[in-house]
């Protein structure tokens, strides 16, 4: 017996050794060593090459700002764009007119009057409105009638544009932002309808996706001695001549979206606008996320396409060629082929957006989680996870991930810890976390924290960067750094950061995506306004 | 007198003591012959240590008290009741308790009735053996996950040296802990054929079938929900992690489960085999549903949308295994007639095995595109925000397992046993996931 308990007892440690002898492994689920060997895959060479058009270390005004100024109006788009922004942040909703705003909000109760302007019904003036255009009583009551059908209160796609502009869109900031309240940013009149036409509000409105790109170009809102701003309408050469009812069939018809958008008016945008006598020279880009899928229409990224096309701003159409992002001390970044980003949290706007852009105009694809998972949401927020959706990301024609970041004030979920940002650079992709609101978030995010300490994404994450006469030190820095460029809604202290640290107005950064080959942004802007001081200086 | 007392009392044993968790006879017997009685107390113990080798997910190695049990059984004539408690892992649970009555008729056939908790008949030949007569430490992955274990219920059992028909009903749960609905009802059989029956070998051929309505469930958004847990651990009991296989059916109704089985034995050797058909049926109350999803504006437009993007689809799965082994030294294979399955080992022996088992938990439809990030199968081949994913797929995941083993016993008492096992896997949500190797050793005390 003894012979056969020593026989169990040899072929038993033979086993156990064999296998203790086995590569090390994990003894638990370890997202920072999982982030290293789990399979991502890498941006392929034509996607890289866009990848290239964006600056590295932009810094994007998140709605322009959310904390000086109204966000997403002439103010803050005005404002970001003086103090040297290299993007122009936006969302794009749609309205009943099928124009291309650029507003956060699908619904107005947040940044808007509408509550105060507009019942919870049709606005009562809509016959009036298609009345002034020519149609008859008749006609028009009839067609408000199709309208209620199709009506969401307070939601952009349920008004005409002019409409839109008769809401103030900057007094609810007065009312929320006590320190940064402006009296300027208020309307002194709301809109109304008055002698058989709309008279606009004058204070800020809900922007148009042409606002925004007139903003990036240097100009300002063409307004008249009222302060109302000049932009007239017209029933479209298409659709002259006919009914509401026939025009409303004939829209239905097309079958390319539901027949809620009554797309029969036009703008005439290009006398909207005049040279902003405060214009300094910094021509920044424009970030355009596309919203909720599910509302607006389903070729909504091709209307931004041909926006952007009129606009002179779509580089398929209209490519630029090579220019530098920064000249003479000055952003250039609307004047390269990185003008334009595309960003979306939906994975039908992405997938739309690449069959209409091929992946030809660099694409951010925005991460967020939350419990329980949304439509849109990572559900599963590990290597594995975040992998699979690099991958989603990619064969959609992105070229950067935009992952949350945790800190007040907003306290979003973290999806930017080091071993995702190490994700992201494996993948060869940018990294565009949002949104940055402290000092403390981009010590965090820059590797200030780290700085000099070893960490286990220093292969790829690590920079040497060399010191510039605007740093604050004058020995080159060793930093991880878990971004290559963010949305802020501080623009003054995030280029401020930038600058100091070395990460703008450097001859000689290292270019993560090439090894070896320095990156050179010297011809940055390298002092920053005064943040108060340009508000009032744009006359707000 | 005596003689007359002592043998249908021996009759009444030999047909009762294999029917229970335990195949080993117990050591400690009470027995008053006056009044026919028999009393009897044992129990058992396994100590498993297992090493995995995987190649993402980790597994926690280690050892473990994988079981510990105590018997009791009393005769009184025909009449026998058996109970079995587990304090493996710590915790007490509930085993086999069950009250039986047999009857040998003039041809030497038996019948017997049985109420209890104790194993479906139709839950798999794996499942009925005890796992302390099993030749691997774990029982095949595709018996857990396909097959059914103890259940509350009644059944009937015919068996002759040819046939043998072992049907019953039962209860879903036998506590009737269910958050609301009812305790479900089951249907189960298992029919034998053994052409082959003699001192030397047996050869049987056999099949099951299951019909179970699933009556429990919880409230979900106002309607009753009912759902199905399919899952297998890595065939083995250190750690018993089924994430690596398993599904959970949402609205699962119906479970139709048709099994096939064959087993040979003969002194020196071994085989036998199972094949498992599961048929899930889905029913949910969608209306009601719909309904409550009208909740905001952005809820849904009508009902056949919202069904087509909350879509149901009945599921199937299938597994099965084939095992076998060679004694190289004992007292031979024994097969146990009254319930049709092998024996374990009995006395100094020393034996090598094998297994290769699969489990099918994929049930994938054609086009439909899966990430791992979401956790979802999308029906159009794409991602969908809105308004829904529309897809069918079940992604409990496709194993194939391969297991040697070497089993030594020292006495009836004691036993030790080696196996090795390579597991293949594939399933959407664990892509880094693919093999899994397994070593582990037990030694089990039985009295």
């Amino acid at each position: 017996m003894f012979k056969h308990l020593v026989k169990v007892g040899l072929l038993s440690a033979v086993v156990l050794a064999t296998f203790t002898s086995c590569e090390e492994e994990q003894q638990f689920t370890n997202e920072k060593l999982d982030a290293k060997r789990v399979e991502v895959q890498v941006l392929n060479d034509e996607l890289a090459k866009v990848r290239d058009y964006v600056p590295l270390y932009a810094v994007i005004a998140h709605r322009g700002s959310t904390f000086w100024a109204p966000e997403e109006t002439e103010a803050s788009w005005r404002w970001a764009r003086e103090m040297g922004a290299d993007y122009l942040e936006s969302d794009v909703q749609c309205t009943k007119d099928g124009i291309v705003l650029a507003n956060h909000d699908e619904n107005l109760k947040r940044t808007t009057n509408i509550e105060n302007v507009f019942s919870e019904n049709v606005p009562t003036s809509r016959v009036d409105f298609y009345m002034s255009l020519g149609f008859s009583r008749a006609d028009a009551e009839a067609q408000y009638g199709r309208d209620m059908a199709a009506f969401r209160p307070f939601y952009t796609l349920s008004y005409y544009y002019a409409e839109l502009l008769m809401l103030d869109a900057g007094s609810w900031f007065n009312e929320s932002s006590l320190e940064q309240a402006r009296p300027t940013f208020k309307a002194t009149e709301n809109g109304r309808f008055e002698n058989g036409k709309i008279v606009y509000s004058n204070g800020l409105y809900i922007s148009a996706i042409q606002d925004q790109i007139a903003y990036a170009q240097g100009k300002r809102l063409i307004r008249d001695a009222n302060g109302r701003r000049v932009l007239t309408y017209k029933i479209k050469d298409e659709y002259k001549g006919m009914t509401l009812e026939q025009i409303y069939n004939a829209i239905k018809a097309k079958g390319e979206y539901n027949a809620k958008y009554m797309d029969f008016i036009e703008y005439d945008f290009a006398n909207a606008y005049e040279a902003d006598p405060e214009d300094t020279g910094n021509r920044p880009g424009i970030y355009v996320e596309f919203k909720e899928s599910w509302l607006n229409p389903g070729n909504m990224e091709q209307r931004v396409y041909d926006v952007l096309a009129e606009q002179g701003w779509n580089i398929i159409t209209n490519d630029p060629g090579d220019q530098p992002f920064y000249k003479n001390g000055k952003v250039n970044v609307g004047n390269t082929r990185g003008r334009v980003i595309l960003q979306t949290f939906s994975f039908d706007a992405l997938r739309r957006a690449n069959d209409v852009f091929k992946g030809r105009i660099p694409m951010c694809y925005l991460l967020w989680i939350s419990e329980p998972a949304y439509a849109t949401d990572i559900a599963y927020d590990t290597p594995t996870g975040y992998a699979a959706f690099i991958k989603w990301a990619q064969d959609n024609g992105a070229h950067i991930i935009g992952p949350a970041i945790s800190g007040a004030p907003n306290n979003y979920p973290e999806m930017n810890a080091p071993w995702q940002a190490y994700m992201i650079r494996r993948a060869g992709m940018i990294n565009h976390p949002y949104s940055f609101d402290s000092w403390a978030q981009m010590c965090k995010y820059m590797g200030y924290y780290n700085y000099g300490w070893e960490t286990e994404f220093d292969d790829l994450l690590r920079l040497e960067i060399p010191a510039t006469p605007y740093c604050t030190s004058t020995y080159p820095s060793s930093v991880p750094v878990y971004m290559d460029g963010f949305f802020t809604n501080r623009t003054e202290m995030s280029l401020r950061y930038m600058i100091e640290n070395g990460f703008r107005g450097n001859p000689a950064l290292p270019n993560p995506f090439h090894a070896g080959q320095k990156y050179d942004n010297s011809q940055a802007n390298v002092t920053v306004p005064d943040a108060a001081a340009t508000l009032e200086r744009l006359g707000y | 007198m005596k003689k007359y007392i002592l043998m249908p009392l021996l009759a009444v044993f030999a047909l009762t003591a294999a029917a229970q968790d335990f195949d080993t006879d117990p050591t400690l017997e009470l027995e008053n012959a006056e009044k026919e009685v028999k009393f009897t107390v044992g129990a058992r113990m396994m100590a498993d240590a297992a090493a995995y080798h995987s190649e993402f997910t980790p597994l926690q190695s280690g050892a473990s008290i994988t079981d510990a049990r105590i018997r009791t059984s009393m005769t009184y004539k025909d009449w026998y009741f058996y109970a079995d408690f587990g304090f493996g892992g710590g915790k007490f649970s509930q085993k086999n308790i069950f009250l039986q009555y047999s009857h040998l008729d003039n041809n030497d056939n038996t019948h017997a009735v049985k109420v209890g908790y104790y194993n479906d008949p139709a839950g798999s030949m794996a499942r009925n053996t005890s796992l302390g007569s099993y030749h691997f430490i774990s029982r095949p992955g595709s018996s857990y996950a396909l097959g059914e274990g103890r259940e509350l219920g009644i059944t009937y059992k015919f068996n002759s040296d040819r046939f043998m028909a072992y049907q019953g009903v039962f209860t879903e749960n036998q506590y009737n802990k269910i958050d609301a609905g009812f305790n479900g009802i089951t249907v189960a059989g298992r029919y034998l054929f053994r052409p082959i029956s003699d001192d030397f070998q047996t050869l049987h051929l056999g099949v099951s079938a299951r019909f179970a309505h699933l009556g429990g469930g919880e409230v979900y958004n106002n309607v009753l929900k009912k759902s199905l847990h399919l899952g297998q651990a890595l065939e083995t009991l250190v750690d018993e992690d089924e994430q690596f296989v398993s599904a959970d059916l949402d609205w699962a109704n119906n479970v139709v489960n048709v099994g096939a089985e064959a087993l040979y034995q003969n002194d020196k050797f071994f085989a036998r085999g199972e094949f498992f058909y599961k048929h899930v049926t889905k029913k949910r109350d969608s209306y009601s549903l719909y309904i409550d999803a009208q909740n905001n504006i952005d809820g849904w437009g009508d009902i056949e949308w919202w069904e087509n993007a909350n879509k149901l689809k009945n599921n199937n799965f299938i597994g099965g295994y084939v095992e076998a082994g060679v004694q190289l030294l004992g007292n031979g294979y024994k097969y146990n007639k009254q319930e049709g399955l092998l024996g374990g080992l009995d006395g100094k022996s020393l034996e090598i095995v094998a297994r290769y088992n699969y489990t099918g938990l994929n049930n994938l439809t054609d086009g439909e595109y899966y990430n791992a990030g979401r956790g979802h199968f999308y029906a159009n081949g794409y991602m969908e925000d809105w308004p829904g994913t529309g897809a069918t797929s079940v992604g409990g995941g496709d194993i194939h397992s391969v297991t040697l083993g070497l089993n030594y016993a020292f006495n009836r008492y004691v036993l030790c046993m080696v196996d090795y096992t390579w597991h293949k896997l594939d399933k959407p949500f664990l892509p880094n996931d693919k093999n899994f190797h397994v070593a582990q050793a037990r030694v089990q005390f039985t009295f």
